[in-house]
């Protein structure tokens, strides 16, 4: 019993700092943002209690697929493309630099700068090689025959039909995310690092070849950190904001086919001084973030292996 | 590693003490005389226009012996939320320079000071006299004045008059001519892209051609979203003509390639058109580039400027402007400081020859006439011909801005998409239906805005 | 570590792709060595006309470069070292000591992340002003020293990937949680605790919005700020953008180049058994 409680006070004494920081820093604001979500609240005058207006302005939307559905199916376009393809490319990558090669460290470093550039920077840049008449990538798909693609003031999408690869506003913000894939790169390849050389040994003498031993040691110990990424990539790519921003003028074109749930909430809470509208669309999204990734959690039970046993 | 990370912070500590060693002392423009009231001063401008700024507020402050503007640059979206934060916290700054369409917004909700609060109504009945028509609707909401314009953004059509001459055709007065020009002028690939457009109407400028069509976005006695009133629905449509003749996929890619044009560009001077509305701080682009060709002994294009065509039932010399403004946070500490700086800026109260030099360095169209006749801005005009005609057009009654009311700001975005639409999706609705899509859009926003005020 | 040595045509992929992600940077720095005038006239050249290494004169030139730099060193410094300290704590606390409501705190832990800061910044902009913070750069170190979800999250996956018997070693040597955090744990943890220093380091060298909303005195401001001034909404002035960003950035590709294998040292080279 002593040693029960002697554990659990051990266990807060570790997270305290965390928790000194939640009662301080994040209790007030989560409540604050959460009664706004149910007032008239224009920044500028004190809220107003108006019940759950918002909401149903919210659920009126999405029935429309207007203003917030809009930005749902953009942002799930967005989410669900760019966060499988970082993984795939991130841990592409990074067993790729494992590898004894000469200049391995000139090719970690290449492959994580670009996660380091300005983002005011790394757009300009983007939208000069997407750029659809004289940018770089559409005078190389022109010179193997392929059509040349709008990008950034395409209101298609690559992955929808009937027009497949009409590549439009939100794929070229995928590829942006994707070139800035270098630091869950790095995640991973500190995780390669921990991966016991015996593991390999053992596999190889049972006579598995090199992807077999990929498949089956490098992925599942690979397994948390993919986990990590792929939580963090939802997470992050629901909240992209930056980026789109600045490749649309702070406008969401072409006619909302890159209005993102982050921009639209800046527009309407700071333009529009609707900071009620915005906390009911903010706590809509906490609520499906929350059960999306308490999914992921209990799935996660399946794949995700854990050699610590400290579960 | 805790050691190793140790080792790693005390050397950072070492590397800051020997860079704080060698930094310079404090800005001078940050510190405040001990004898003088601080201004604090937020505004957004970067670039080229920030030195310009600087000097004015060097000029303002080496002329007072009372106050003191101590400025502060917040590019990109940061000065509203830095605002909104800073007057929740009750610390707002005494002055800002905005130019978005927020006036009404925050003035309707309290959050702003009239100025005749800060200045006597002699003052104030003076400055509506002293402004152009263009500055006194952009700076008043419900009759009162809220906001000082500092400078206009005047548009009129820029044209190169190299290819006018190869052709033989004088500058566009009306709307067929601007379409016979832009007809003869654009030069089409043999693979059907276009390399230049004679003209090619811009998404955003529906604010524009609509004001020039002859129409009104809003009703003012009413108060009723009139965008989808017969001119408007015209100007679109004549828009959308364009777009049927080229191809909405060849339309928007060349559009793209104007925002890709580093640095903002000018697209004229990069040969993408013949024609191009535009505003005039692209004046000195055109004599930044001629002066480059001179140097490098190419031949010099010419360019030229004139009022936007129009059509038979149409506005002369008509247009959309906005301009830049200062306001006044309800919870300034020096009202009076903010207001005598607005002054010294925009030129009001005698300070209109030091108004004129501010224009002439900013290459910024004065909000009054009494400083566009000072010797100092006649002198500008002489040497920057183009320029003249913004400024005549800014004395214009028919240069009217997004209507100064509480959601404008929503208005005028779903405006711009409403257009944006028209012009590069292939399969929209046409002209008349997405407007009024947009209305019904606007005008619902709107009444739940009005609701607000009623409570 | 000695993953197998590369097949020849995964080599190759391995060049063409780093080819491709270091393209667009190249044609960063090029242009960034560009006079303004080529930009305007052929935007899409690759090579500059002439050299014009002066545009890194001018851009440092526009701010006041040690200061800001004095600035953003203090920032990331303090943050990295707030960050791993209470990070790595916090982590293990979810990681390996087993208590009640571990996993319901680990859920808040997570949850604290979903909402959209744009909805959360105004209370906690009054809360920091309540504490004293607002306008001096502790508003933006001290928070670090409160912990981190993303990191403590990263963090915890690593700890739970180290073997439990090397913990049950530890008792019965005697030591308690705190040793075991000390001297088993964090030792083995280098490539982790290399990367959320590292990925704190980044994060405060570029952050532009916080201090601009938290500092109101441009004495203090940081380098991400100067970077800022360049981009204005009349006219860009993309060749000293491109420069200053080129010199942003520099400092950060050494200091991963240098460190780079600390991000491989793990369990695999200190020859512990699994």
């Amino acid at each position: 019993m002593s040693a029960n409680i002697r554990r659990n006070l051990t266990g807060i004494a570790f997270v305290s700092p965390w928790l000194i920081g939640l009662g301080l820093l994040f209790a007030y604001p989560f409540a604050a943002s959460l009664y706004w979500s149910f007032c008239r609240y224009d920044l500028l005058s004190p809220p107003e209690f108006i019940g759950t207006q918002h909401y149903q302005r919210l659920a009126a939307e999405i029935a429309a697929g207007e203003g917030f559905g809009r930005a749902i199916w953009n942002t799930g376009y967005f989410a669900l493309l760019s966060v499988p393809l970082s993984i795939a490319l991130g841990v592409g990558l990074a067993t790729m630099l494992s590898w004894k090669v000469r200049g391995q460290a000139v090719y970690r470093t290449l492959f994580f700068l670009p996660s380091v550039v300005p983002v005011v920077a790394s757009s300009a840049l983007w939208i000069w090689l997407l750029d659809p008449r004289d940018g770089i990538l559409n005078r190389l798909l022109e010179s193997v025959a392929a059509p040349r693609q709008l990008w950034f003031k395409g209101a298609t999408e690559a992955m929808a039909p009937p027009d497949w690869f009409d590549f439009g506003s939100k794929d070229a913000l995928i590829l942006m995310s994707l070139w800035g894939v270098g630091n869950f790169m790095v995640i991973y390849l500190a995780a390669i690092g921990d991966i016991p050389e015996q593991l390999y040994e053992a596999a190889e003498l049972d006579g598995a070849g090199r992807l077999r031993r990929f498949w089956h040691v490098t992925i599942p110990m690979l397994s948390p950190v993919i986990f990590f990424n792929l939580v963090m990539g939802m997470i992050q790519s629901v909240q992209a904001f930056t980026q789109v921003y600045i490749v649309s003028e702070g406008t969401g074109e072409p006619a909302a086919w890159s209005l993102m749930l982050s921009l639209h909430l800046f527009l309407s809470a700071f333009q529009d001084l609707d900071m009620g509208y915005a906390s009911a669309m903010s706590w809509l999204l906490f609520v499906f973030l929350l059960i999306a990734t308490a999914l992921l959690f209990r799935t996660s039970r399946n794949w995700v292996h854990y050699q610590g046993a400290g579960r | 590693m805790l050691s190793r990370l140790l080792l790693c912070c005390l050397m950072l500590l070492a590397l800051v003490v020997v860079i704080s060693a060698w930094t310079e002392p404090p800005d001078a423009r940050n510190v405040v005389p001990a004898t003088r009231r601080e201004v604090v001063f937020w505004h957004f401008w970067g670039g080229e226009d920030r030195t310009v700024v600087e000097a004015v507020v060097d000029r303002f402050n080496a002329s007072q012996d009372e106050h003191f503007v101590r400025a502060i640059a917040m590019p990109g979206n940061n000065l509203d939320m830095k605002l909104f934060m800073a007057i929740t916290g009750g610390d707002p700054p005494d002055v800002i320079n905005q130019d978005d369409p927020i006036m009404a917004d925050w003035a309707e909700r309290g959050a702003l000071l009239p100025l005749d609060e800060v200045a006597s109504d002699s003052e104030i009945d003076a400055l509506q006299k002293w402004l152009v028509p263009a500055a006194n609707r952009l700076g008043t909401y419900r009759g009162r004045m809220y906001a000082l314009c500092n400078g206009l953004d005047i548009r009129a059509l820029y044209y190169n008059k190299t290819v006018l001459d190869q052709y033989g055709l004088q500058p566009p007065k009306s709307i067929d001519d601007l379409d016979e020009i832009a007809a003869a002028t654009t030069v089409i690939q043999p693979d059907g892209r276009v390399v230049r457009f004679g003209y090619l109407p811009d998404a955003r400028r529906l604010w524009a051609w609509g004001i020039v069509f002859g129409g009104e976005f809003d009703d003012d006695e009413t108060g009723e979203v009139t965008l989808a009133s017969r001119p408007i629905v015209e100007a679109l449509a004549w828009m959308v003509s364009y777009r049927d003749r080229y191809g909405a996929a060849e339309v928007a890619a060349f559009r793209q390639g104007d925002q890709s044009l580093p640095g903002k560009t000018f697209p004229l001077l990069a040969g993408r058109y013949t024609m191009l509305m535009d505003g005039q701080w692209r004046v000195r682009d055109i004599v930044a580039a001629q002066r480059e060709q001179r140097r490098a002994g190419q031949v010099v294009v010419e360019y030229g400027v004139c009022p936007l065509p129009f059509p038979p039932a149409g506005r002369p010399r008509a247009g959309w402007v906005n301009g830049n403004f200062f306001l006044v946070p309800r919870g300034a500490k020096n009202p009076a400081g903010a207001w005598e700086f607005m002054k010294f800026w925009s030129g009001f109260g005698g300070h209109e020859a030091n108004a004129a030099q501010t224009c002439v360095a900013g290459g910024w169209i004065p909000v009054s006439t009494a400083v566009a006749d000072q010797p100092t801005f006649r002198d500008y005009l002489q040497r920057e011909p183009l320029f003249a005609t913004f400024v005549e057009l800014a004395a214009e009654p028919h240069q009217i801005p997004t209507p100064v009311m509480p959601g404008a700001a929503y208005f005028q975005r779903t405006v711009n998409d409403a257009a944006a639409t028209a012009m590069y999706v292939e399969a929209a609705p046409d002209a008349k239906q997405l407007l009024e899509q947009a209305a019904s859009r606007i005008q619902a926003h709107l009444d739940r805005n009005a609701s607000r005020g009623e409570r | 570590m000695s993953l197998p040595k590369p097949h020849p045509l995964a080599h190759t992929s391995l060049v063409v792709s780093a080819a491709i992600f270091a393209f667009p940077l190249l044609w960063m720095v090029l242009s960034s060595l560009k006079p303004s005038t080529q930009l305007v006239e052929d935007p899409y050249a690759f090579w500059p006309r002439q050299w014009q290494w002066s545009n890194y004169v001018e851009a440092v030139q526009a701010m006041p470069y040690l200061r800001y730099l004095r600035n953003t060193l203090l920032l990331a410094g303090g943050s990295v070292v707030g960050s791993v300290l209470s990070c790595s704590l916090v982590a293990y606390g979810f990681a390996r000591v087993r208590w009640r409501g571990r996993n319901v705190l680990f859920g808040v832990l997570i949850a604290t992340m979903l909402l959209p800061w744009h909805v959360t910044m105004i209370p906690r902009f009054l809360l920091l002003r309540e504490l004293g913070l607002y306008n001096s750069l502790a508003a933006l170190v001290v928070p670090t020293f409160l912990g981190d979800a993303f990191y403590i999250f990263l963090l915890r996956q690593f700890f739970l990937t180290i073997p439990e018997e090397l913990s049950e070693a530890g008792r019965l040597d005697g030591l308690g949680e705190w040793g075991i955090f000390c001297r088993i744990i964090m030792p083995l943890s280098t490539p982790a605790l290399a990367t959320v220093a590292l990925f704190q380091f980044i994060a405060s060298w570029n952050d532009f919005s916080g201090p601009l909303l938290y500092l109101s005195d441009p004495d203090k401001f940081p380098l991400a700020y100067g970077l800022e001034q360049f981009v204005s909404s009349y006219s860009d002035q993309t060749h000293l953008l491109l420069a200053a960003a080129t010199l942003f950035t520099l400092p950060i590709v050494i200091l991963f180049f240098l460190t780079q294998r600390t991000f491989l040292r793990g369990i695999a080279t200190t020859g512990l058994k699994g």
